[in-house]
């Protein structure tokens, strides 16, 4: 008699677990009293303060070495200072036999690699010079005119060679996906499957590769950029790990008189790329970018309605550019704003944490406002009292393109930076 | 037989700690007002159509009736239900546990009888979610809201019973209403790569006071009528300290009937009227009835009853109506030191806009002698 009412009471117990109080509204009669209301406001003095710097990455720093020539906007050369190292003379003999026998260069290989291209670009030349030793970060434009005037050492239309038939070992090409193409001239253009770089080889006799036997193998080479339309590259860098080599290809004679042949890999000691006109000097404006890259620190003033009344659900950063950047049609590259970890000016440390950063590719020649979300890092101070609201607008990839972008500063009232913020307001609980 | 009478209570006990306290909403008519007023009931009560609240001193209703507790005693209440609202072009099923009513009560004296316990006031449990598009930025976002509540007003009470004759008991009580709801409300936007959630929590907490009187009278040996009133001030609604409403509560007032035609049958009768009026714009003062009857030895009854009346809250000019039967068992074991009650509910609510939402409850009551 209790074992069907035990039974029962085990089924209540174990339906009374789990509930389903949610259902679809019929509003407003069977909603709650409030509502979830959506304000959409542009902060125009949310961004109190703002300071241009320059001086953070040179030319010579970046991962990439930016080569064009758009007449009557801009013109960038390559120039790399390849290491020495190579003796002339060196033993041929068992030791403690030290007796040595020079060294007779034939040839050499010239490595660049092209790390960035515009695919639509029109007979495409790689123009190859020769340069003086004296390479440093100081070098200017202007010193080296005369040696890419003059000193021309090889030239490669890349545009044909990728027009070229392909030539591919099927066992690499199953394994590697790379392919060749080869012109008459001995040019070697390697593409590759797993990213869209090219590796371009020059095979430069002795005249045009001179090995100088006090300066143990140490050249300077120069690469500029012709084109028919969008005459613009990059090139890797010793910094990006994607650098030029040169190979010096040598013999010398064994004990019998007979010549052993040999080589040497040499890397750059130093490349850079020198442009005209040149980078100016930060003014009232917000500069981003360029060689030496300049950047750019906004200070935000939260209001309290974002801190106290309301939930930011979209927070995009307006821009207003001073004018359009000059440049090669189609190319581009990235503005980044990131936060600071803490204010102290030009030297605010970063923060790593990428989830608060934005970005915007800015195209060049367009003078087109910019919007930049910046969602997640105003929600972070919005909740985060303690964060340093401030945000450093930097090129990415610093150091690696003569591209600077210029933008209005709060100085500027009818075009200074503002924050257009979509928030969704506290919710008035406690109402029926 | 003791044996057995342990498991079962051991297993109603367990059925009782499962039900989380006032979990859900009774009610849909209830979420744009206060909330869904709660039935002061024990399980006897409610299986015979509340007719028997008056004269149960384990339903929270009345403080007169625990004047002839002897011993002390303490009784809860426990149910689920299965909710279905029909919007008239959409269906929404709901489930609900519920803990709504706790008495002990005890003699302090020859003649006093006192008594405490809780029982729910208002459930405020709810979720909504509806669809929508919004303009934004110019541009049409599709959007999904979820408004959610998780508690309810809990009914305190300290009561105090004396029979003054034989033919006449008196009970005072002090309410205080308390208790919390944890609030939250979500938007999520379709394009959740341009927009983030949002949400928003709080904890919404309440307060009242409220006092009640009653009367027992018995006519001759099969023949009881009973009388209560009870006045409740305000509700006022508190957020981290601050006060964001403060709603009038109603004064409420009701009788009934007791009638014993033979050993082993006895029928009831009650009526209340309560003044919700004033708590709102979608508030209605209610008149509600219930008719119900024992048949049965006490060890094992068969209780069965019919309620009808109005709901408190609802849109539009009229309340909300009810119409509802119940029956249900009860059976002692223990020698007559325990009892379990069960009931199954079967209400029909309809409100002018023509939505109507039925409901099936299933209670257990468990009283305890010690």
């Amino acid at each position: 008699m209790t074992r069907r009412p035990t039974r029962l009471a085990l089924l209540l117990a174990l339906g009374a677990c789990t509930e389903q109080a949610t259902a679809p509204g019929v509003c407003p009669d069977y909603c709650p009293g409030g509502q979830i209301t959506v304000v959409d406001t542009i902060f125009t003095d949310m961004i109190e303060r703002d300071s241009a710097y320059s001086g953070y990455a040179e030319a010579h720093r970046g991962v990439g070495l930016a080569v064009s020539d758009v007449p009557g906007m801009v013109d960038s050369r390559a120039v790399m200072l390849l290491n020495g190292g190579v003796p002339p003379r060196l033993t041929n003999r068992p030791s403690p036999d030290t007796t040595t026998v020079p060294i007779t260069v034939d040839s050499a290989r010239l490595r660049i690699n092209i790390v960035r291209r515009d695919t639509a670009s029109k007979n495409l030349w790689i123009k190859f010079y020769r340069l003086p030793l004296g390479l440093d970060s100081t070098t200017t434009f202007a010193q080296l005119v005369p040696a890419f005037t003059d000193s021309i050492v090889d030239s490669v239309n890349v545009s044909a060679l990728l027009a070229s038939a392909k030539i591919f070992d099927t066992v690499t090409l199953r394994i590697w996906g790379d392919t060749i193409r080869t012109d008459s001239a001995g040019h070697v253009l390697l593409v590759g499957r797993s990213d869209s770089t090219l590796l371009l080889y020059t095979r430069l006799d002795t005249t045009q590769a001179r090995f100088v036997a006090t300066d143990s193998g140490r050249v300077a080479f120069g690469v500029r950029v012709s084109a028919d339309t969008l005459a613009s590259v990059a090139l890797g860098s010793n910094e990006g790990g994607r650098s030029a080599t040169l190979t010096w290809f040598y013999t010398f004679p064994d004990t019998n008189a007979v010549p052993v042949p040999a080589s040497a890999q040499r890397g750059p000691s130093f490349d850079t790329f020198v442009f005209t006109p040149p980078t100016p000097p930060v003014d009232s404006t917000l500069s981003v970018g360029g060689a030496p890259a300049a950047r750019s620190l906004l200070r935000f003033a939260i209001p309290p309605i974002l801190r106290d009344s309301a939930d930011v659900v979209r927070a995009t950063l307006i821009l207003v550019p001073v004018g359009p950047v000059p440049g090669a049609a189609g190319d581009s590259f990235t503005v980044a704003a990131e936060p600071v970890v803490t204010d102290l000016g030009p030297k605010s440390p970063l923060s790593t944490n990428s989830a608060f950063f934005g970005t915007k590719t800015i195209h060049l020649n367009t003078a087109d406002t910019i919007r930049m979300e910046l969602t997640d890092l105003i929600r972070g101070w919005a909740l985060d009292t303690t964060a340093a609201t401030a945000v450093m607008l930097l090129q990415t990839a610093e150091g690696s393109t003569y591209h600077q972008i210029r933008f209005y500063s709060t100085r500027t009232p009818a075009f200074r930076p503002t924050l257009h913020i979509t928030y969704v307001r506290r919710y008035a609980f406690g109402a029926p | 037989m003791i044996r057995a009478s342990l498991s079962l209570a051991a297993v109603a006990a367990l059925a009782l700690a499962a039900s989380t306290p006032a979990r859900a909403q009774d009610s849909q008519f209830g979420i744009r007002g206060l909330g869904t007023p709660g039935r002061w009931e024990s399980v006897r009560a409610r299986a015979t159509g509340g007719a028997f609240a008056p004269f149960d001193p384990f339903s929270p209703l009345l403080e007169a009736s625990i004047a002839d507790v002897r011993r002390v005693t303490a009784g809860v209440t426990g149910g689920t239900s299965w909710r279905t609202v029909d919007f008239g072009n959409q269906t929404s099923s709901l489930r609900a546990a519920r803990f709504p009513a706790f008495v002990i009560a005890g003699p302090v004296s020859s003649h006093l009888v006192l008594a405490g316990g809780f029982s729910t006031y208002l459930d405020k449990s709810f979720g909504v979610t509806t669809r929508d598009t919004i303009d934004v930025r110019g541009t049409p976002e599709p959007v999904s809201d979820e408004v959610s509540a998780d508690g309810a007003v809990t009914d305190l009470r300290l009561a105090l019973a004396a029979r003054i004759h034989k033919n006449l008991a008196l009970g005072f009580a002090l309410h205080g209403m308390t208790g919390s709801t944890r609030v939250t409300a979500i938007r999520r936007f379709d394009d959740s790569t341009t927009y983030r959630t949002s949400t928003a929590r709080d904890e919404v907490a309440y307060h009242g006071l409220g006092g009640s009187a009653s009367a027992l009278f018995d006519l001759n040996a099969d023949l009881r009528l009973a009388a209560w009133a009870r006045s409740d001030t305000h509700l006022r609604a508190d957020i981290r300290g601050r006060t964001v409403a403060d709603d009038d509560l109603p004064f409420s007032f009701g009788g009934g009937v007791r009638w014993r035609p033979g050993t082993e049958a006895v029928v009831a009768g009650a009526v209340a009227w309560r003044y919700w009026a004033g708590a709102g714009p979608n508030a209605h003062d209610t008149f509600n009835w219930s008719v119900g009857t024992e048949l049965g030895s006490l060890a094992s009854p068969f209780r069965f009853g019919v309620r009808g009346g109005q709901l408190a809250f609802g849109p539009g000019p009229k309340a909300p109506t009810e119409f509802g039967i119940s029956a249900g068992l009860g059976r002692q074991f223990s020698g007559g030191r325990g009892r379990l009650d069960f009931g199954l509910e079967r209400l029909e609510r309809k409100g002018g806009t023509g939505v109507t939402e039925r409901v099936w409850t299933f209670l257990l009551g468990l009283t305890v002698r010690p």
